[in-house]
């Protein structure tokens, strides 16, 4: 759920001329010599950037978006996200797919959708085989937790069959079907691979196929001649893990490739002066980031101490100094365009001092000095001094922890050690999936020293969440999760910053795709 | 004293490494009286202007008057680097003297106890360090005393070994002189000059070392000004403004040539072999 991964790009004989052939092309291209997207020998090639490399081509055993892009790319699912500024699905292997009753998804697969190598038609089966396998325990699927109160998937045909939970899941549409544990395999070649892979795959049945993965450099994806949906729009889509964004912008204006995320300190900067024949656009992110106060700690267990924290914290200086003005303010931890987005928080995002040293009387204190731990990442560092310096006016000292990735992310994990009790603030940031579920879960009783490093608390809480993931009144799942974002809120263990933004940049000589979250849909890319 | 600075002065690298040494200590001693802003008071309306009358190197990312975190640097860079140096010197003569001096077994475990922190990469090691126990101004000091002890510590034990079976140091002990007074008296004033030489060497890889740390967020803690705090800032805004990059490296890029040229006037001064007519 965070990001963890750094790649860096190993300098051997291969990437040297991988280094050759793209600054070669890069050229070319800069001087118009490449009209369009690169044809290298005859070929058309979409190259992208990826923060991350990849991990599994096993769906059961993906680690998140890189993977994602990839698994979406070589196989097919139920639905798809739809690409635009709106989160919405659209048929991909279904034909058709109903909402019978609260626990009951009925579908029926299209005919003639092959797997590749041979390994013959998709059918209910395989899906069966695909989504049971994430619940089962021998394949130790890190995304389990993803199909909710999945119970099994009856089929009623060659091609139909009946997605069936124990409880209402509506969740299951946004980030289950269309998402990770959506993918389809094929059962057959699945278990003849002994019930799960690792970095290659046996067949596919998405618009391309895995040809390569050269690790740490890039992996290659090739057209699949026999996918169900028509032509894919490209001979190979080759992703290059680039970790860092100011290397990839490099990367971008040298020709490297067509698409990449870019920074959001470098987005003022591109829409004034976009390279030639590129466009900038910006989408809405879900990421969620906050400062955490530990409810345990022998310091921050005093509500009115968490309080004048909260109230000290000026949002809109963040926003300027780390986001460049490119990112709002949050509410709570859900985004806008999602279900339970709050319009307002308790607290407004603008600092109260007077009001922070209220609270500070009120905890019966004239002064404090509390930590602050944070990840050693640019943004995060001027955020934590921005906090540092408004505190400050307040009477609070900001002691500031900095932490490498390793350390940082076993802060709070109470299986690492004792550390966990000596956090006191914390500034944290976790990814998002479109379901208001897939925030909330975090802060559950049961997550405590889990996910849950605030150690927050409260029965009632608890039950809101378990029952609004398992309601399918959309209208009352709105207002369950506002009020669980009151309820953290209120608490005085959260201080919502922001969600972020999500930058982007292309070349003109293709046609992207989005989810609203700006995160690329690589099987929906075209050539203009 | 005067006379080697009166030597040095006659050199023109010597002339300029003492000038430049110079400049930054006391530009970094009188960083108070200096320095126009406060560096670490936020100014986000001023943030990533350019050099003007009123900001001579421009601003950062918070609106922090450059030229001033760069003086306040300073004195962090020098903290470090007198600490930690300091404390390695006498820690690394105490062992050298003891290794060259003592008896075959002990000489052969100090021996042992060096090669083991040199075998470790400085830079991992001071990573692996400030992730167990944290970043701090005293981690870095901590990293910098244990990794360089060796380096002092080796040059002594030699220098120690070389003198122990001269004449006059036998003469000593037939009179009854203790080991402490060999060591004081005798065998010290002739280690002390080579070891002013490798420590005024060692300063600018010492600041170095800090600046990399600090760049690597593992060094001094926010918002304490250091130049490596600088450059990283620098390098994440390096799209945007130049500026915070240039206001990093100027200092320390003139303390390395400072204090090498210094240390190289110094050894062309105490070194016999190397001694010019000067």
């Amino acid at each position: 759920m965070q990001t963890k991964q750094r790649n860096k790009l190993i300098l051997n004989p291969d990437r040297r001329q991988f280094l050759q052939t793209s600054g070669a092309l890069g050229f070319a291209a800069a001087t118009g010599a490449l009209p369009q997207i690169v044809y290298a020998q005859g070929k058309k090639i979409l190259k992208v950037r990826a923060y991350a490399d990849m991990r599994s081509l096993d769906p059961a055993l993906s680690q998140g978006i890189t993977d994602e892009e990839i698994h979406s790319c070589i196989y097919s699912k139920l639905i798809q996200y739809k690409p635009g500024r709106e989160w919405g699905w659209q048929l991909d292997a279904a034909e058709s797919l109903e909402q019978l009753d609260d626990t009951h998804i009925k579908f029926k697969l299209k005919q003639d959708i092959m797997f590749t190598n041979g390994y013959g038609e998709m059918t209910a089966e395989d899906v069966k085989y695909s989504f049971e396998r994430i619940l089962d325990e021998k394949v130790e699927s890190t995304n389990k937790p993803d199909w909710g109160s999945l119970k099994e998937v009856v089929v009623d045909g060659k091609y139909e069959g009946t997605i069936v939970f124990d409880e209402p899941y509506p969740p299951a549409w946004n980030i289950a079907l269309p998402y990770i544990v959506g993918n389809i395999v094929c059962k057959k070649a699945w278990e003849e691979a002994g019930g799960r892979i690792d970095t290659t795959t046996p067949c596919g049945s998405g618009p391309y196929v895995h040809k390569e993965w050269q690790p740490k450099q890039k992996t290659i994806l090739a057209r699949n001649p026999d996918w169900h949906g028509g032509t894919a729009a490209f001979d190979e889509i080759h992703i290059f893990p680039i970790d860092d964004e100011n290397t990839a912008q490099i990367a971008f204006e040298s020709g490297d490739i067509d698409y990449t995320r870019v920074s959001l300190s470098a987005v003022v900067n591109l829409k004034a002066s976009p390279p030639e024949n590129s466009t900038v656009e910006d989408y809405p992110s879900l990421y969620y980031v906050w400062v955490g106060m530990n409810v345990e700690n022998e310091v921050t267990s005093n509500q009115n101490l968490r309080k004048a924290i909260q109230h000290c914290i000026d949002v809109p200086s963040i926003l300027q100094a780390s986001y460049f003005g490119a990112a709002g303010a949050a509410t709570g931890i859900i985004a806008p365009g999602l279900i339970g987005h709050r319009e307002k928080s308790m607290v407004p995002p603008t600092a109260d001092i007077t009001k922070a040293k209220e609270y500070l009387a009120a905890a019966g204190m004239d002064s404090a000095s509390v930590t602050l731990d944070v990840l050693n990442k640019a943004a995060n560092v001027t955020t934590a001094q921005v906090i540092q310096a408004t505190c400050a006016q307040a009477g609070i000292n900001v002691d500031v922890n900095l932490h490498e990735s390793g350390a940082f992310w076993s802060l709070g994990d109470k299986s690492a050690g004792e550390r966990y009790k000596d956090v006191q603030l914390i500034l944290n940031r976790f990814s998002m999936a479109p379901d208001p579920s897939y925030a909330t879960a975090w802060f559950v009783t049961d997550q405590r020293g889990v996910w849950n490093w605030e150690w927050y608390s409260d029965a009632e809480f608890d039950k809101l969440e378990a029952a609004a993931k398992a309601n399918s009144d959309q209208a009352a799942r709105h207002q369950m999760y506002q009020k669980m974002q009151d309820m953290m809120e209120e608490s005085g263990a959260y201080r919502f910053i922001t969600h972020e933004a999500t930058p982007v940049i292309y070349r003109n000589t293709i046609k992207p795709a989005f989810r609203p979250d700006g995160l690329p849909l690589l099987r929906n890319f075209s050539a203009a | 004293m005067i006379d080697i600075l009166r030597r040095i002065t006659r050199e023109p690298l010597g002339m300029i490494g003492l000038v430049l040494v110079v400049l930054i200590v006391i530009s970094a001693l009188l960083a108070g009286v200096i320095a126009p802003y406060d560096p670490i008071e936020l100014r986000i309306v001023d943030r990533l202007q350019g050099p003007s009358a009123a900001h001579l190197l421009g601003t950062d990312q918070l609106g922090r008057d450059l030229f001033s975190r760069v003086l306040y640097g300073g004195q962090v860079a020098l903290k470090v680097a007198l600490i930690s140096i300091g404390a390695a010197l006498g820690v690394g003569v105490l062992f050298g003297m003891i290794a060259g001096f003592g008896p075959r077994w002990l000489d052969n475990i100090i021996m042992l106890f060096f090669d083991t922190i040199r075998s470790f990469p400085t830079v991992m090691f001071a990573l692996a360090t400030v992730a167990l126990v944290g970043p701090s101004l005293e981690t870095v000091i901590a990293v910098i005393v244990v990794t360089t002890i060796p380096n002092y510590g080796r040059v002594v034990r030699t220098q120690t070994l070389s003198i122990r079976s001269n004449e006059f140091i036998k003469a000593e002990r037939a009179m009854g002189a203790s080991m402490v007074r060999i060591l004081g008296v005798h065998v010290l004033p002739n280690v002390i000059g080579p070891l002013m030489i490798l420590a005024s060497m060692d300063i600018p890889t010492v600041i170095a070392l800090e600046a990399g740390l600090s760049f690597l967020g593992m060094g001094v803690k926010p918002p304490t000004p250091s130049w490596g705090s600088i450059l990283n800032d620098g390098y994440t805004l390096i799209r945007n403004t130049p500026w915070p990059i240039i206001a990093g490296s100027i200092p320390l890029v003139l303390i390395t040539l400072g204090f090498t040229f210094l240390g190289e006037s110094l050894r062309d001064l105490i070194d016999p072999k190397l001694r010019k007519n000067i």
